[in-house]
Formats: C-alpha cells, sequence, structure tokens
C-alpha cells in the first residue's frame, strides 16, 4: 500500500514536471521569438533612419549642386554668347580662347574662399579648362590664370566627346604620393554655338566638392567620395580606408543598383555605410557620395532591448514556474483523486476477473460434467435398445414376446430423446448454449416435419392445413429451430382427436420485425389454471397421449434463446392454438 | 543691277594705270547658292553663318585673277562702317597691304576685332565721334572675319585678295573684268568661307573670254 502511495505521488510529481516543463517551452520560445523580432526591428529602424538621414543629407547637398550648375549654366550660356569666345573657337584661334575668357571667368578664380554654407553661391572655381571639339583639353597657355593642374590630373579632364548636358565627375588630384589627393568636382558644361547651334566646345570648371554638413546628423556621421576606385574619405585612418576600399570597390562592381547600403567593420566598430551614385549617366566615371554612420547608438540600444527582453522573459519564466506550480498543485488535486479512483477501480476489476475466472472453471466443469452424464446416459440405453433388437431378429419366441419387446424397444428411443432434452436443457441453464444466428427456411422446415408426421404409422386420421408463404426466414440454429417446430407439431398432432384437423400458418407479423408461427389443432382444451409450460408438467386429466412434461418447456427456452417467445394462444372449443415468434432473418425475406 | 551700274561700280575700283595696260577681259557666270531667305529688296545684304560657314545673303561672289603682280607703292584707303549694328559693306574684298578704316556711324559704342588667322587685331570700344577713325592694313592674304565684341549678332568679312583684278558679281552672279593682262592665269570665284572655285584661263590681248562657274 506504501509502495502504491508512493507511486502515485510520484506520478503527480512527474506531471507536475511535464507541465512546468512545458510552459518553460512556450515561454523559452516566447522570449526567443520577442527577442528575435524587436532585434530585427530595431536593426531595421536603425538602417531606416540612417537612410533617411543619408536621403536627406544628400537631397539638401543636391539642391546646393542644382544652385550651383543652374548659375554655372547660366554661366556659360553668356560665355558662349560672348564674340570673343565665339570668334575664338570658330576662326580656330584657340590660343586666344582663355585670354578671351579670363575676364569672363576672372571672378570664378578670384573670389576669396567661401564658407561651407555659401559654397553654392559662391562660384569658387579651383581650376578650368576647355574642351575641344572632340573633347580633348585645350591646354591653356598660362596655367597660373586658370589653377594649375599635373599634366594626369588634366588628363581625368578629357571626354570622349562633347557633353550635351551638364556632366559632373569628380577627379583626384595626384599631387599626393599615397593617393590621398584632393578629390575636385568636375561639371562640364556645354558650349553651343550662338551663331549656328552647334556644339562647340565645353567648359569644365572643378570646384572643392560640396560636403555633407554633419551638424543634423549625429556627430559620428563620415562622409566621403568614392571615384575612380579610390575612396576619398580624409576623416578615416589610411589603413580604414584602404580596407574600406576595397569592399565598397566589391559592392559596387557586383551590384548595378545607384545605392545601397550594408555594414561595415571600421576599426572594429560596426558601421553602417550608405553609397549613392553622384553623377548617374555621366560621361566622367562613376562616383559615389560614401556616407559612414557609427552603429554603435543602434547597438547599444539593442543591447539593451536584449537585456530588456532577456529580463522580461526570465521574470515571465519565474511567474510560469510559480503558475505552474500552483496550477500542478491545483490539478494534481482531482489528478490524485482519479488515480485513487483508478487504484480502486483496479482492484475491483481484479475480483471481477477472480470471479470470472472461478465461473468460467465452473462452467467449464458443468460442460464437461454434461459430455459425461451423456455418456453415461446414453450407453446403457444403447446397450439396452441393441440386445432387444437383437432379440427382436430371433424366430423362435412367441408372438405376445415380440409385442412386448417392440414395445420396449419404443421405450429405449423415448428414453434417448427424453435424455437429449434434458442434457440440452441443462444446457441451456447452465448458460452454455448459444445460438449460431443464421437464416432458416421455416417453411421449408415446416413441411418437411409435416411430411414425416404424415409419415408416422400410428397417424390419427387428421387433416393439416397449411397456411404460409414459401421461402420465409427466420434468423437461428437450424436444429433448434427445428426441435421447436417438431415438438409444437408433435403436440398438435399427439392431443388431437381423430378426424380433427391441424392448421399451420405463418407470416410477418404486422409492425415487428418477427415472423409468427402459429399451429392450432383440434382435439382436447387446456385447462386455463394449468401450467403447461412448466418443466416435468403432466396433465391433469390423463390421456392416451403420452409425453414427458419437459417438450413444451424446452421449446420455450429455445425461442426465448433466439430472441422470439412461445404462447398459447388461446384454447376452448375444440381448438388449441400456440403462436411462436421468430426474429425475421433480415434482408432474407426479401417479398412477404 | 543693270550692266551700266556694273560698268560704274567697276570703275569706282579700277580707275587705275594697270588697267591701261591691259587689254583683254572675261566675263560669265558663277552658279550661286539658292537664297535660304526671302529675295531682299534693298542693295544690301549680310553675312551670315549656316553650319560654321560665312556667306553673304543674298548669295554673292567674288571673282578674282589669281597670280603673282607688282605691287604698287600705294593703295588707296577702304573702309568698313558701322550702321545699323551692321557692317557696310558686309564682304569687302581688298588688295593686300590694303589699309582699311572703320568708321562707326551709329550712336553707339562699337568694339571690332578679329581673331581670323590673315589678320587679329582688335580695336577696342570707341564712340562714333572718336578721332582718328580706327584703322588696320590686312598684309596676310585670307578671310578675315570682323566681329563686335558689344553686338554679338555683328559679322562683316574681308577678302583679302594677291591680285589687285577683282570684282563681286551681281545677285544673279554675272561678272565681267575688264583691263586683264595677257597671259595664263587662273579665274577664281570665292563663294562662301569654304567654297572657292577655280579655272584655268589665258588670256589673249583685245579678246573677251568667257568663263562660267558651275
Amino acid at each position: 500500500m506504501r509502495s502504491a502511495v508512493r507511486a502515485r505521488n510520484t506520478g503527480v510529481a512527474s506531471f507536475r514536471t511535464q507541465l512546468f516543463t512545458a510552459m518553460m517551452v512556450i515561454v523559452a520560445t516566447l522570449t526567443a521569438l520577442g527577442l528575435y523580432f524587436a532585434q530585427r526591428k530595431v536593426t531595421a529602424d536603425a538602417a531606416g533612419n540612417l537612410q533617411q538621414n543619408f536621403q536627406a543629407e544628400l537631397s539638401s547637398l543636391h539642391k546646393l549642386e542644382e544652385l550651383r550648375h543652374a548659375a554655372l549654366a547660366d554661366r556659360c550660356h553668356a560665355l558662349a554668347a560672348k564674340p570673343r569666345i565665339h570668334a575664338a573657337m570658330e576662326d580656330n584661334a584657340l590660343d586666344l580662347l582663355y585670354p578671351s575668357a579670363k575676364d569672363e571667368l576672372r571672378d570664378l578664380m578670384e573670389g576669396e574662399e567661401p564658407p561651407p554654407e555659401q559654397a553654392a553661391q559662391w562660384l569658387h572655381a579651383r581650376f578650368y579648362r576647355f574642351l575641344d571639339s572632340t573633347g580633348a583639353v585645350i591646354k591653356p597657355p598660362n596655367p597660373y590664370d586658370v589653377g594649375q593642374l599635373d599634366t594626369q590630373t588634366e588628363a581625368q579632364l578629357t571626354l570622349h566627346k562633347l557633353p550635351e548636358t551638364q556632366q559632373i565627375g569628380y577627379i583626384q588630384e595626384n599631387g599626393d604620393a599615397g593617393g590621398g589627393g584632393a578629390i575636385d568636382e568636375v561639371i562640364a558644361v556645354p558650349i553651343f554655338s550662338t551663331g549656328t547651334g552647334d556644339l562647340i566646345s565645353a567648359l569644365v570648371i572643378g570646384f572643392k566638392p560640396l560636403e555633407l554638413e554633419s551638424k543634423h546628423t549625429g556627430a559620428g556621421m563620415k562622409s566621403g567620395i568614392w571615384a575612380n576606385g579610390r575612396l576619398h574619405l580624409p576623416s578615416l585612418p589610411k589603413s580604414a580606408q584602404a580596407s574600406l576600399n576595397d569592399e565598397i570597390a566589391n559592392k559596387i562592381a557586383n551590384s548595378d543598383r545607384l545605392q545601397n547600403n550594408f555594414v561595415v567593420n571600421v576599426d572594429g566598430t560596426p558601421q553602417l555605410l550608405f553609397y549613392k551614385r553622384l553623377n548617374p549617366d555621366s560621361l566622367f566615371p562613376p562616383a559615389y557620395e560614401i556616407c559612414v554612420y557609427p552603429l554603435a547608438d543602434s547597438m547599444a540600444q539593442l543591447h539593451r532591448l536584449r537585456w530588456q527582453i532577456g529580463g522580461a522573459g526570465a521574470l515571465l519564466l519565474l511567474g510560469g514556474f510559480v503558475a505552474s506550480h500552483l496550477v500542478a498543485l491545483r490539478l494534481s488535486v482531482p489528478v490524485k483523486k482519479l488515480a485513487l479512483d483508478s487504484e480502486e477501480n483496479r482492484a475491483q476489476r481484479k475480483r471481477a476477473e477472480a470471479a470470472l475466472a472461478s465461473t468460467a472453471e465452473e462452467l467449464e466443469r458443468s460442460t464437461r460434467y454434461s459430455a459425461d452424464a451423456s455418456h453415461q446416459l446414453k450407453s446403457p440405453v444403447t446397450v439396452l435398445r441393441v440386445g432387444l433388437e437383437t432379440l427382436l431378429a430371433r424366430e423362435d419366441f412367441k408372438p405376445e414376446v415380440y409385442e412386448e419387446l417392440s414395445v420396449l424397444l419404443h421405450q429405449t428411443h423415448r428414453l434417448t430423446g427424453v435424455i437429449d432434452d434434458l442434457l440440452l436443457l441443462s444446457r441451456m441453464d447452465a448458460g452454455h448454449l448459444q445460438i449460431a444466428s443464421t437464416p432458416v427456411n421455416l417453411s421449408q422446415l415446416v413441411d418437411e416435419w409435416l411430411d414425416d408426421l404424415a409419415a408416422l404409422p400410428d397417424s390419427p386420421d387428421v387433416k393439416i392445413e397449411k397456411e404460409f408463404p414459401a421461402g420465409l426466414f427466420v434468423a437461428g440454429e437450424k436444429r433448434y429451430t427445428s426441435l421447436i417446430v417438431q415438438n409444437l407439431l408433435e403436440n398438435a398432432r399427439k392431443y388431437n382427436r381423430p378426424g380433427g384437423r391441424i392448421r399451420v400458418s405463418a407470416s410477418r407479423a404486422c409492425g415487428t420485425r418477427d415472423v409468427a408461427l402459429t399451429i392450432g389443432n383440434t382435439g382436447r382444451t387446456i385447462p386455463r389454471d394449468e401450467n403447461i409450460f412448466e418443466r416435468f408438467h403432466h396433465c391433469s386429466t390423463r390421456s392416451a397421449a403420452s409425453g414427458h412434461g419437459i417438450g413444451l418447456n424446452l421449446a420455450r427456452e429455445l425461442t426465448r434463446l433466439h430472441g422470439g417467445d412461445l404462447r398459447l394462444v388461446r384454447s376452448e372449443n375444440d381448438w388449441t392454438e400456440f403462436e411462436v415468434r421468430f426474429p425475421a432473418a433480415d434482408g432474407v425475406n426479401a417479398v412477404t | 543691277m543693270g550692266l551700266r551700274g556694273l560698268l560704274s561700280f567697276n570703275t569706282i575700283f579700277f580707275g587705275l594705270p594697270i588697267a591701261l595696260l591691259a587689254s583683254a577681259a572675261v566675263e560669265g557666270r558663277v552658279e550661286l547658292p539658292k537664297s535660304h531667305s526671302a529675295p531682299v529688296q534693298a542693295k544690301r545684304y549680310e553675312i551670315v553663318t549656316h553650319a560654321g560657314v560665312l556667306s553673304t545673303q543674298p548669295p554673292l561672289a567674288v571673282v578674282y585673277l589669281d597670280g603673282v603682280f607688282p605691287q604698287p607703292a600705294s593703295l588707296p584707303m577702304k573702309q568698313v562702317a558701322q550702321k545699323d549694328l551692321t557692317f557696310i559693306p558686309s564682304l569687302l574684298p581688298v588688295r593686300v597691304g590694303t589699309k582699311v578704316e572703320f568708321p562707326n556711324l551709329d550712336d553707339t559704342y562699337h568694339s571690332i576685332f578679329s581673331y581670323s588667322p590673315a589678320k587679329r587685331f582688335d580695336l577696342g570700344r570707341y564712340r562714333p565721334e572718336e578721332r582718328p577713325i580706327p584703322t588696320q592694313v590686312f598684309d596676310k592674304p585670307g578671310l578675315v572675319t570682323l566681329r563686335c565684341d558689344i553686338h554679338e549678332h555683328m559679322r562683316g568679312l574681308i577678302l583679302v585678295l594677291n591680285t589687285p583684278y577683282f570684282v563681286m558679281t551681281d545677285t544673279n552672279g554675272r561678272f565681267r573684268l575688264d583691263g586683264l593682262p595677257a597671259g595664263r592665269y587662273t579665274l577664281k570665284a570665292w563663294i562662301d568661307s569654304r567654297t572657292t572655285r577655280e579655272k584655268p584661263v589665258e588670256f589673249k590681248s583685245g579678246q573677251t573670254l568667257h568663263v562660267d562657274f558651275p
């Protein structure tokens, strides 16, 4: 008993553990999901914010550049309209181009370097050059006036054809051997002849590039330009620039997008790098604005968030633990009860099983007894009958002896019948008899028995009336159904009067699934108070008819075993009528 | 313009002793490009640029006899005036060494200059009443494009030639040159800044040759 309690407690504990584990799994999953989505959101938000920032910066830069470009376009238009420039171009006096333009463009070169916020309004050029009709740079006679450039830098200004619209390019001055030379923004402005409208030249003006203003973007933003395969981002150390340069070159080479962003590592800290093509569709080599934003803020935010969500998850887990504990306690009460109940049930079942086993044993014993009894009873009768038959076969007896022997032989037959009936009854009483139900053709059965009856030697002179359809099937086991019919028909013959009649009718009983077989006969009626269905019942009035008093009882028991019934319908005015009800065989009685 | 007008035109330019020595003449017609604008009623014509080619409008040609001729000691001064913001005449053929003056007949400043290889000069800004009237000597053969730094549309042409024998055609392209020396020469027709046609000719005394430039 103690071990059972222990087992029960272990069961409850394991239930509690399972419940808690399930809760833990759910909480852990939720926390992990929360962390994952929050992290994604923070990263996306940070990227989105910085992207917006970058775009805003670029658009302000773009506006400044547009102002500058508009101013330059005006300037060049005016310049092209100048007869001297025109004359120099058209009269093949290119050597006079620079002197002619010098006055016009003097203010471009001579202004003080403006403060950054006015850079767009101030057209402070670092240099300018004219391109001839093939796009090549026309060498200035006096480079000092137009901004000195070394040969390599000047060569970068050459275009493969004259531009029809303004072109923006970025060139790197090679003054510094380390490649850190200043980047110049160059704008090529076409010059059309005022006389012919033909494109006769272009003016290429070099400026210090406009820089992104970092005042609204947070301190860490660094901007620069990537042009000609080189990164110019002076605020970064050389080594970082070199490694970034390779990454950017890779990204740009592998993507045909004009702008993009990706995460880079600069000196071990993650940064978000944006790039955008500054001169789409330009005749100059592509150049990109590069912006690097430190991700420290968003990383810190992410870190904080991770802690918060992790903490929340832990709290949830703790709460879950407590809750699951409580719930388990609450739940474990009925579970405990259930366990107890099931224990009782089990004990009951065991008892029932034991009882069943003993019953089964008894049954087996009684079956064995029946078989034994049958053997023990039948054997002597058989011996008796065989002896009588042998005696009957002899011819040296007096005729009265034969008669006596014949009566005795008949009695052995009756005895066998009685023994069979008794054994059957005892089996039924023991509950051993089971009906293997199959469709039985009742009509045929009745016909056969009526034929047999007629063939019996001592048949009284009775008239037989039949009233049943052919092929009426009932559900039953044929030998028992047959026994019932035999019993009733024999009775009807046995208790009939000479010159009487037997009427057999069968039909589907109205409103039920039964088949009703009615057997009536003329002759002496049965008094109302006689219980003819009792075992070993004998008629109160002696008659010629012989019986051992178990036939009707057996028939009724068998009928009931089939799920039907046998009853005396009436017995009056020289007419006795029995009715047997059998369950009909399903699906066989097609037509009734 | 009738023949009388043409003759008088020639008389103005060729009232020279050289003409007396010569006896041959040439006449003919230069096929002129189609005029792109409606015919101008006035006798004036102007210089137009089409695809970078300068020509007169309505089209006119200058026919001249190419060759080496003795240079006279002095040449009469020619004139290209600025009037109504145009050059008058807008095309002036001159012999090498000719001095041309550029009087300003407008009420405004002009600033005449040329970047042409044949003659680069820059007269600077000057008013009508300014004296002396600016002049330039054209000492290299070639076409000189005159421009005004103030009035960008103004164009003038001076065709500096090695020869004293030249004439402008009428608007139909007809021309006649008198008093030419006998001998073998090349007769040329300047049509615009890009097109000059030429034909070899041989003059005999007292003969009038007929030459057409298709």
